[in-house]
Formats: structure tokens, C-alpha cells, sequence
């Protein structure tokens, strides 16, 4: 019994991953990171199923087994049983240190931010209420960028190739938003004052729906974009099209009303930083 | 057995109505518990009903895709004031009502240590809600910032508006009656228990209550302080949470280092509720009763050390730690679902409304638990944080526990409160309405959030897919609020239903109010039956059945280490009673 989540690892090696129920309404994993967070999810549904539907039972068991069949029942007036104490405060704790050590090994997959070197970095700026994807020194040296701006391109595109990672660097000029994209399987918060990253190395091309995630004021729920995952030659041809239409900088900028603001790419740059701020 | 003579009858004549002037003057000035209880009760009750319309708006606009019903400003304020009110204007003091009305009638005290203080602290929740509410009346509309008012939203700069100062301030007012509150049933609790209520005799819901509010004061000072600090930013332009110099994570961290202990706070109580409930239709008594009391104490520690799991995408919180710890609280919450199932185990089940409600609570809650261990898993949460799945986990939680805890608590003291019953049919179509509404509402919304859909969006794409769900949701949450109407009518029919004549109308109550009259004198009790076990109605009215439960135990019985709680001089007790009732040819006289 001690390896309930050692079990449900095993059933999980049998049961694939290509409906959405058996991934458990997850959406597929885009990226190569993302498919340990699928292990993880079914591995960890199906343990907690299996002790949802022992308690559920045990539950129903006793409703029904024990119902009043004639009004003057005394029942037998247990108070306590040692052993069956003992042995419902133990196992529990030993699954919970079972699904922690499950927790830690994808952990560090996700954000395994030493081993893995990126091939690029991509600044990631939210504004309310839209974003702006920078490319550093994608050509010629200079910055490309896309900016979404809430009347000419409400949902700006965000650019991946294919099989390569990439680095996503987060910044804020305003309030707290959320980059996220569900088939990336992670999402992180984009804080003003907190440069946060994390990485994804995608592995199937396609067009994708991203979303702010964190409550940025009236317009959070306009706060869209969408990510296409492209062969690097088309990638290399996107940043050459920003470039040769004119969207090009020194350094990483904010969108909207901080348009062609620099963004601080690490902490030297901090008094540009103020300056997007 | 001069004690236990039953109380004069004069109590149970009812008393002519008195006129409404009369009456509003008795409240005003009142400093009795169970009255003050009652408004706690009445207050907390008239606020769910007005955020369960605001989820209702909120549920509308999200049937189809687009706007419909109200502008993105509106819904706004409509989710910040619905968990605004849920949380803290509604579970928060309907746990004061509950602890109010029945924790000094289970301690044997004729009242809370401070009345004026307890009466005070409930003026303070009552202007202080009013004046969160207030933000409505305001040009700008209620605060709009979520519920937990994330720096620099919360600023003055991106939230200018006067509703966010009402917000503030009529929160940390409303905070100030709970510490109050809590620091009255603190002392109450550890000073004035009758004689022979030792601590290891106490009802679980007076453990749960002495536990809340000792959570109340380690959080609510902390909300207080942050809450002023904000407000000072506002006003005076003070750079407490300046992102400068990380005060967006500043302002989370004080938020939620009061706001999980806070979740806590609207649970335990609650799980006391049904923890009271179970015994009594199961005919048996609490299974593990020290195992319970230790489970209540270790969830309330481990809830003080978890809060960052709340900011685990931040990427500013130790993940290992904040994860690890939450893993842990599951371990102590399963030890209180076995000590549930151990009670009703080998039992004699009824299915009166308390107790149906009491099982409400324990499938669904459990369900909330389930889908909490998977969001305290860090890549998992990464996934699936600030989706619907939250939103989903959340309301199995908090619904599960403070709503059909509240009505479980509802049915079965409402003849103590008023001396009537209510209905039973009523009760259980109220129930089955509720539980199939609430689980057509929330069940579907795992699936949307694990799709992606974010919580807080006022409007989602054609594109997303997600309309079908949304749809199922908003049907569930119409057939949710509908199953409030025939509660409010079993409640105004029940007004004419006859007078309880007896202590205990349930015939297997334990704990010390089923020991007097229903309702209670004013100062509670004309006598205390003398305490020597955890259930001295109990021992009162069915020294019998006590007695085979002694033997049943004998562990316990003869003093010897066993999970019971504090039964020395039991068996003395009830031998005397026994012999008594032989002498007298007498039976029992409840029965």
C-alpha cells in the first residue's frame, strides 16, 4: 500500500495522453517541459481519486449499512481504537511524502533554469492591458518587437521556433499581470519591481491562445495574445519582416502608453527601468 | 439530585408580543449572547443573500460570450464585493453568530466574560460591513481591485476611486469587532466554564471556537496593519507598498499570511458544527475525541505556515517549504474525516435535516480537499493557478464547510434558538435543491479552469470553447440561489410551528445546552447538571445508555491511556442516577 502514487505511476504508464480525458481536461503540452506537468497531473489525480472514492465509500458504506431500523437502537458506543488510529495518522503522511518527492523531480524540470542554456531570450512586457514581446539583438544587433496596443493590434502575436528554448524575462511597468498560455502547462506572474523568468522549449508548431492570468484592473479579460510556434527558418523571417517594417529599438520597450519605453534588462540598467516605471 | 431538577415552567409560557419600539430598544441596548448571536446570525445571513445575488449577475454575464448584462467595471466590483462579503462579512461573522448563540450555553456560563464588549463588537462588523458595502453608493462604485486588493492595483493611482477607500476602512473597522470578538471568547472559554467542565470535557465546538479565535488574533491584527498601511499610501502618500522597493510581494505576503489562517478561521468552527451534529443522529459518541483536538490544534499551526502557497507564480516564495507544509495539513484534516466516519461507524443513522446536511458537508468538502493537494503541488499550480480550477477548488471548500455547515448548525439548534422547529420536508428539499445546485455550478469549472479559462475575466472568446460549460454553470448557480426560497419560507412558516416543550426535541443530544430549556432562560441555566464527561445532557437524560458506554470502553472507564476525553467520577455520577431513578420506580423520564 505505500506506494499508492508508485501504483497510479504504473496504471499512468498504461493510459496515454492523447484525449483530453485522459489527460484529464489538461490541454496537450506544447512544450517539451510541459510533459512532466501531464505525468505529474494524471499521476496525482488518479491517487487522489482512489482516495476520494475509499473515503466517498466509506462514507456511503456507513449511511446506509448504519441506518436507524427501529427507533430504540442503542448501538455499540465505540469511543476509540488505537491501532486504527495510529495507522489513519501514519499513511497519509506517507503519501503525502510520496507525492512531495514526485512534486520536487518536476519541479525541477519545469524550472530547470542552470542546465539548460536558452537560444534566445524574449522580453515579455504586460501594460494594461496589453503585451509587448521583444527580441534583443535579433538583427542587426537591435531589438525587434511587437506591441499590442488596445486599438491597432488588440492581440499581438508572440513568436517561438520550434525545438529550441527560449527564455521568457517578465516585466511590468504598471500592476501585476500573469503571462500564461495553457498548453504551456506554466504560467508566472509579471511583477513591477521583479524581474522573473522561465523557459519552454516548444515542440509542436501551431497558433495558440495566451491570457493574462492576474487580475489587472477594468480590462484583464481583454488582455490576450496569441503564440505561434514556427519552424526556426520562419522564425529568423518574422524578426526579419519586424525589423524591415520598422519595429526595431536599442533595447527591450513597454507598449501602450509606455510606448518605446526601455525596459531594464538586469539590475546595471535599473535607472532605465524607472524611466518605464 | 437537587441539580438536576428541571427548570420552572415559567420560561416555556410564551410571552406577549412586545411592541416594535419595544423591541428595537431591547436591541439596542441588549448585552445578552444569545441575542447579540442571533444579530451576528441575522446580519451575516442578509449579507450571503446579497453577494449570492452578486454571483448570480456574475454567473449571467458569463452564459455567452460577449457583454450582456453589465460593463467590465461593474463586474469588477461585482466579484471584489461577492468574496469581499462571502469571506469576510458573512463566514467570518456568522462563525461569531454560531459561537455566540451556543458556546456559553456547552461551557455552562450565564453569558460571554465582556457583554458590553461582545455587543460592541458586533456594532463594529455592523458599520464597518456597511461602509465596505457603502462603495456601491459612490460615483466610481465599489472597490474593483479582487478581493485581495494586490498592490499596485489597490493604489491610489490605478484605483482612485473613493469605494477603495470605503474598502479599506470599513474592513479594518469590521476587523477590529472580530479581534474584539475573539479576545471575549478567549476569556470566556478559559474563565468561566461551570464547575466540572474540565478542558478535556469541552464540546468540540467550543475546542473549534477557542482554537478560531486564538487564529483570529495571530491573523486580523496583521490584515489591520496592512489594511492601514495601504490606506496610507492612498491618502498621505506614504511608499508602504511602493514597487520600488518590492512592495507588490510586500503587500502579499502580509495579505496572505493573514489570508489562509482566515480560510481556517471560516472552517473550524464550522467543522465543530457538524462535529456536534454527527453524535447525536448517530447515536454514538465523537470517535477519537483527544485525536480531534490534537487534528484541530495541528491544522491551526500548519495554517499560519502555509501562506505563501497562494504566491507560489510570484516566483518569489521557497517552494519546497510552502509546499511541503501545505502536503502536511491534509494529514490531520484526513484524521478528522476518519474520526467523522469512526463516529457514524457501527452507529444507529438518522436522517434528520441536520444530519443530512452534516453528510452534504462531508462529500463535498472532501472533494475540495482533494483538489487542494493537487494545487499545493508547485508545477501543478503553475498550470492551473489563477484558473477556474481555483475558483472550482475553493467554493468546494468554503461552500462546502461554511454554507452546509451554516444550515446543518441552522436546523438543528434552531429549536434552542427560538424554541421552535423547523420543518423537516422543507429542510430536505432545500437540501437536495442546494446540493444539486451548488454541484451543476462548480463541478464543470475544474474542467473550464483546467482548459485555461481565467478566473476574474468579465468575457471569454467564442474561440475558447467554453460556453457550453459556462452555461451548465449558470444553470446550477439559478437552481442554487432558488433553493434559498424554501429555506426563507420554512423560517417564516416556523414562527407558528408549536413550542418545544422539552430540553432536548433531537432525544440524543450530549453536549450541556440539550440540558435547558429551549430557549435558554436568560441567564441560561436554573441549574447545571453536574459534569463528568464531555456529555453531561447526555449522562442527564440517558444515564443508561451512558453507563453501557462506560463498559463499552473500558480503557477510558477505568483511566487508563485511551483517546476519550476526561471521564473521571462518570461512573459515581451515573451509578447515583441509576440507583435514584430504581428508588423513585421512575423511567426515563425524556423518553
Amino acid at each position: 500500500m505505500l506506494g499508492l502514487l508508485g501504483v497510479a505511476l504504473l496504471v499512468l504508464s498504461a493510459c496515454g495522453s492523447d484525449t483530453e480525458l485522459e489527460r484529464l481536461a489538461m490541454p496537450k503540452p506544447v512544450t517539451v517541459e510541459g510533459e512532466s506537468t501531464l505525468e505529474l497531473w494524471q499521476g496525482a489525480w488518479i491517487a487522489a481519486l482512489v482516495t476520494g472514492v475509499i473515503v466517498w465509500g466509506l462514507i456511503f458504506y456507513a449511511i446506509i449499512k448504519f441506518r436507524r431500523r427501529s427507533d430504540d437502537e442503542v448501538p455499540i458506543q465505540t469511543r476509540y481504537n488505537l491501532p486504527l488510529e495510529i495507522f489513519y495518522t501514519i499513511f497519509p503522511i506517507i503519501m503525502v511524502i510520496v507525492f512531495f518527492s514526485h512534486t520536487i523531480r518536476v519541479q525541477n524540470i519545469v524550472l530547470n533554469d542552470e542546465d539548460v542554456v536558452p537560444d534566445q531570450t524574449v522580453y515579455v512586457v504586460g501594460q494594461q492591458w496589453s503585451w509587448t514581446f521583444n527580441y534583443p539583438e535579433a538583427v542587426d544587433g537591435k531589438n525587434v518587437y511587437e506591441a499590442g496596443d488596445g486599438a491597432v493590434n488588440p492581440i499581438p502575436t508572440l513568436v517561438l521556433p520550434v525545438g529550441q528554448t527560449t527564455r521568457f524575462e517578465l516585466r511590468s511597468p504598471d500592476v501585476i499581470h500573469d503571462f500564461g498560455v495553457p498548453g504551456f502547462l506554466i504560467k508566472m506572474d509579471v511583477i513591477p519591481g521583479q524581474e522573473n523568468y522561465f523557459q519552454v522549449t516548444p515542440k509542436v508548431e501551431g497558433t495558440y491562445a495566451g491570457k493574462c492570468y492576474e487580475l489587472c484592473g477594468v480590462y484583464h479579460s481583454r488582455m490576450l495574445f496569441n503564440v505561434d510556434i514556427v519552424s526556426p527558418e520562419e522564425y529568423e523571417q518574422y524578426l526579419q519582416d519586424q525589423y524591415d517594417a520598422g519595429f526595431f529599438t536599442d533595447t527591450p520597450v513597454c507598449g501602450g502608453q509606455y510606448a518605446r519605453t526601455q525596459v531594464a534588462k538586469d539590475d546595471e540598467d535599473a535607472v532605465i527601468e524607472e524611466a518605464c516605471q | 439530585m437537587t441539580t438536576t431538577a428541571p427548570p420552572p415552567s415559567s420560561t416555556s409560557v410564551p410571552e406577549p408580543r412586545k411592541p416594535l419600539g419595544r423591541q428595537l430598544v431591547t436591541i439596542l441596548t441588549t448585552t445578552d449572547h444569545k441575542l447579540i448571536g442571533k444579530l451576528y446570525l441575522g446580519t451575516s445571513f442578509a449579507w450571503f443573500l446579497i453577494a449570492g445575488l452578486m454571483a448570480m449577475l456574475i454567473r449571467s454575464e458569463l452564459a455567452f460570450p460577449g457583454s450582456q448584462i453589465v460593463n467590465d467595471e461593474l463586474y469588477n466590483q461585482l466579484f471584489t464585493m461577492h468574496g469581499t462579503i462571502m469571506l469576510l462579512l458573512f463566514a467570518t461573522p456568522l462563525f461569531f453568530g454560531f459561537a455566540n448563540v451556543i458556546m456559553p450555553l456547552q461551557i455552562g456560563s450565564p453569558d460571554v466574560a465582556f457583554p458590553r464588549l461582545n455587543m460592541f463588537s458586533y456594532w463594529l462588523f455592523l458599520f464597518g460591513g456597511l461602509i465596505a458595502g457603502s462603495g456601491f453608493l459612490t460615483p466610481a462604485g465599489a472597490a474593483d481591485f479582487g478581493w485581495f486588493a494586490y498592490t499596485p492595483l489597490s493604489d491610489a493611482v490605478r484605483s482612485p476611486g473613493v469605494g477603495g477607500d470605503l474598502w479599506i476602512m470599513g474592513l479594518w473597522l469590521a476587523g477590529l469587532g472580530t479581534i474584539l470578538g475573539a479576545v471575549n471568547f478567549i476569556t470566556t472559554i478559559i474563565c468561566m466554564r461551570a464547575p466540572g467542565m474540565t478542558m478535556f470535557r469541552m464540546p468540540m465546538f467550543v475546542w473549534n471556537t477557542l482554537i478560531t479565535s486564538l487564529l483570529v488574533l495571530i491573523a486580523f491584527p496583521v490584515l489591520a496593519g496592512a489594511l492601514l498601511s495601504l490606506e496610507a499610501d492612498r491618502q498621505f502618500g506614504a511608499h508602504v507598498f511602493d514597487t520600488a522597493h518590492g512592495g507588490a510581494i510586500l503587500w502579499q505576503h502580509l495579505f496572505w499570511f493573514f489570508g489562509h489562517p482566515e480560510v481556517y478561521i471560516i472552517a473550524l468552527p464550522f467543522f465543530g458544527i457538524v462535529t456536534e451534529i454527527l453524535p447525536v443522529f448517530s447515536r454514538k459518541p465523537i470517535f477519537g475525541y483527544v485525536g480531534l483536538v490534537g487534528a484541530t490544534l495541528g491544522i491551526a499551526i500548519l495554517s499560519v505556515a502555509v501562506w505563501a502557497h497562494h504566491m507560489f507564480v510570484t516566483g518569489a516564495v521557497n517552494l519546497p517549504f510552502f509546499s511541503g507544509m501545505t502536503f502536511l495539513i491534509a494529514v490531520p484534516t484526513g484524521v478528522k474525516f476518519f474520526n467523522w466516519i469512526g463516529t457514524m461507524w457501527g452507529g444507529s443513522i438518522s436522517f434528520d435535516t441536520p444530519m443530512l446536511w452534516s453528510i452534504g458537508f462531508l462529500t463535498t468538502f472532501l472533494f475540495g480537499g482533494l483538489t487542494g493537494v493537487i494545487l499545493a503541488s508547485p508545477p501543478l499550480d503553475f498550470a492551473i493557478s489563477d484558473s477556474y480550477f481555483v475558483v472550482a477548488h475553493f467554493h468546494y471548500v468554503v461552500f462546502g464547510t461554511v454554507v452546509f455547515a451554516m444550515f446543518a448548525g441552522f436546523y438543528f439548534w434552531w429549536p434552542k434558538m427560538t424554541g421552535r422547529m423547523l420543518d423537516e420536508r422543507l429542510g430536505k428539499v432545500h437540501f437536495w435543491l442546494l446540493f444539486v445546485g451548488f454541484h451543476t455550478t462548480f463541478l464543470v469549472q475544474h474542467w473550464l479552469g483546467v482548459e485555461g479559462m481565467p478566473r476574474r475575466y468579465a468575457d471569454y472568446l467564442e474561440s475558447d470553447g467554453w460556453a457550453g460549460l459556462n452555461q451548465i454553470s449558470t444553470i446550477g448557480a439559478f437552481l442554487l440561489g432558488a433553493s434559498t426560497l424554501p429555506f426563507l419560507y420554512n423560517v417564516y412558516v416556523s414562527r407558528r410551528a408549536p413550542l418545544v416543550e422539552v430540553d432536548d426535541p433531537w432525544g440524543w443530544g450530549r453536549s450541556l445546552e440539550w440540558a435547558t430549556s429551549c430557549p435558554p432562560p436568560r441567564h441560561n441555566f436554573h441549574s447545571i447538571p453536574r459534569i463528568r464527561s464531555e456529555s453531561p445532557a447526555f449522562d442527564l437524560h440517558h444515564p443508561e445508555v451512558a453507563a453501557i458506554e462506560l463498559d463499552d470502553n473500558t480503557a477510558a472507564r477505568d483511566g487508563r491511556f485511551a483517546d476519550a476525553p476526561d471521564m473521571d467520577g462518570r461512573d459515581t455520577l451515573l451509578k447515583e442516577r441509576l440507583e435514584t431513578e430504581t428508588d423513585a420506580g421512575e423511567g426515563d423520564e425524556t423518553r
